[in-house]
């Protein structure tokens, strides 16, 4: 029993194809959705989507959208998704010490939570381009 | 004998020239009121004149056909893309565009630059046309309209019920942040209970489908959901992640709207695209047609001076010889 797991971001589709079992990162912690899942709509959060077919686990990072499971049908809508495998390490390294250092720049209610958000997507790209588990 | 022939040829041809309009394009054939009344025949200078500026059109609208040909390629290509954004929100809290609501807000799309056929009129029409189906007693219907071309039309006779207007959409290359800016802009700015985006949806290079989306805001989905039918399906699926189920349906209908918002204003740049293309290849055709006419009348004109030149030679030098 697999399940059909489908990534789409606004540009273009991300992933497609099927796969064992997954693990989200929702506004309330961490989900793992195996075959035969009951129908859920759930609001994903910024973090990483572990994915495992043949035995091995594949990580994506995700930018906070929504997914929808059907039966052992799975739509995820991301504002982006990147595969662990096209994240450049220093790029990434780069893109977080930016963040870090605007985190402690600004001011104003708005800038400094758009800053917050940056930051939390860069380190998601990190962890997700990191440990290749 | 031969100039009343001539003078008749050149009248024929005035009426078999002015009834075909070029799209888009002003222009007059030559008339005879450029001829001072009482003068043989048309100047060649004049139909020169205007050959050259009728073949100026004709160039520039065939390198704005070409322009628009290439940006329609590229265009293309993510409008089909993110067809396949708004489809999961469709097949999850289904599509009821027949929701009767107190609360209507019309977004109509549209395009800034004209030339582009008669698109932006055609979703002005509907627009208005659905205005007038949803108002009624204890109902209100407001506009949000996205485009110049739409605003210039309905300023004239809306203007009351406009909410707001955005343009210069396309001044930076479309891309999901900035439609989710914008979005995120009309559902702080605007009350509704349900939206509808009034789009072009784009079929193929020469047909384009005014279209109708519909988002219902949460509240309602809420009331649809506990009265069954189609949005009934909505409670049998657990809401997960996050405090309580009211907060994701929320989330979620600000999803969907930009996600179909992105979707529109893609589709309808794509048809302003191809109807742009296809009204400046008729032009170029139409500009064709005239210059072939027009080149037969320099010729003709042109051989007519020549006739009355020998004749009058001729007729000069035979007074002369006798």
């Amino acid at each position: 029993m697999t399940l059909n797991l489908c990534v789409l971001t606004p540009n273009r589709i991300v992933w497609d194809s099927e796969v064992k079992e997954i693990i989200l990162s929702t506004n309330s912690g961490q989900i793992r959705i195996l075959p035969n899942h009951v129908p859920a709509a759930i609001a994903i959060d910024i973090g990483i989507l572990r994915i495992r077919l043949n035995g091995q686990w594949l990580r994506m990072a995700l930018m906070g959208g929504f997914a929808r499971i059907g039966n052992n049908k799975i739509i995820i809508l991301v504002n982006d998704a990147e595969k662990s495998s096209d994240i450049d390490p220093q790029e990434a390294q780069k893109m977080l010490e930016l963040a870090e250092a605007n985190v402690r720049k600004v001011e104003g209610k708005r800038q400094t939570i758009e800053a917050n958000l940056a930051l939390r997507q860069a380190r998601t790209r990190i962890e997700a381009s990191n440990a290749i588990s | 004998m031969a100039m009343a022939a001539l003078r008749r040829e050149g009248r024929r041809f005035a009426p078999l020239l002015s009834p075909r309009p070029i799209a888009g394009v002003r222009s007059s054939v030559v008339s005879e009121e450029d001829v001072p009344f009482g003068a043989r025949s048309i100047s060649t200078q004049v139909v020169r004149n205007r050959m050259k500026s009728v073949r100026n059109i004709q160039k520039i609208t065939k390198a704005m056909k070409m322009v628009a040909a290439s940006k329609l390629r590229a265009i293309q290509v993510r409008a089909e893309n993110s067809r396949g954004l708004w489809q999961p929100f469709t097949a999850l809290l289904g599509d009821t565009p027949s929701v009767d609501v107190k609360k209507n807000v019309i977004v109509t799309i549209s395009s800034d630059k004209g030339l582009c056929g008669g698109i932006n009129s055609t979703s002005v029409k509907i627009s208005k046309a659905l205005h007038k189906l949803s108002s009624g007693p204890e109902k209100e219907t407001k506009y949000v309209v996205l485009g110049e071309k739409a605003k210039a039309q309905m300023v004239r006779d809306s203007k009351k019920d406009i909410l707001l207007t955005i343009s210069e959409l396309q001044k930076n290359p479309l891309n999901y942040t900035q439609v989710s800016v914008l979005a995120d802009d009309i559902l702080k700015n605007v009350e509704f209970d349900a939206l509808r985006i009034i789009f072009n949806k784009f079929q193929s290079v020469v047909s384009f489908l005014p279209t109708m989306s519909t988002v219902l805001s949460p509240e309602i989905v809420e009331r649809e959901a506990e009265a069954g039918g189609k949005l009934g399906e909505l409670d049998s699926y657990e809401i997960e992640g996050g405090e309580t189920k009211a907060e994701i349906l929320q989330n979620l209908a600000e999803f969907q709207f930009s996600c179909v918002l992105f979707n529109a204003v893609l589709e309808n740049a794509t048809s302003e695209q191809g109807a742009r293309m296809s009204a400046m290849d008729s032009s170029s055709r139409n500009a064709g047609e005239m210059l072939d006419r027009l080149t037969l009348t320099y010729n003709r004109t042109r051989q007519a001076s020549i006739t009355t030149e020998l004749i009058e030679i001729i007729s000069g030098a035979s007074a002369l010889e006798g």
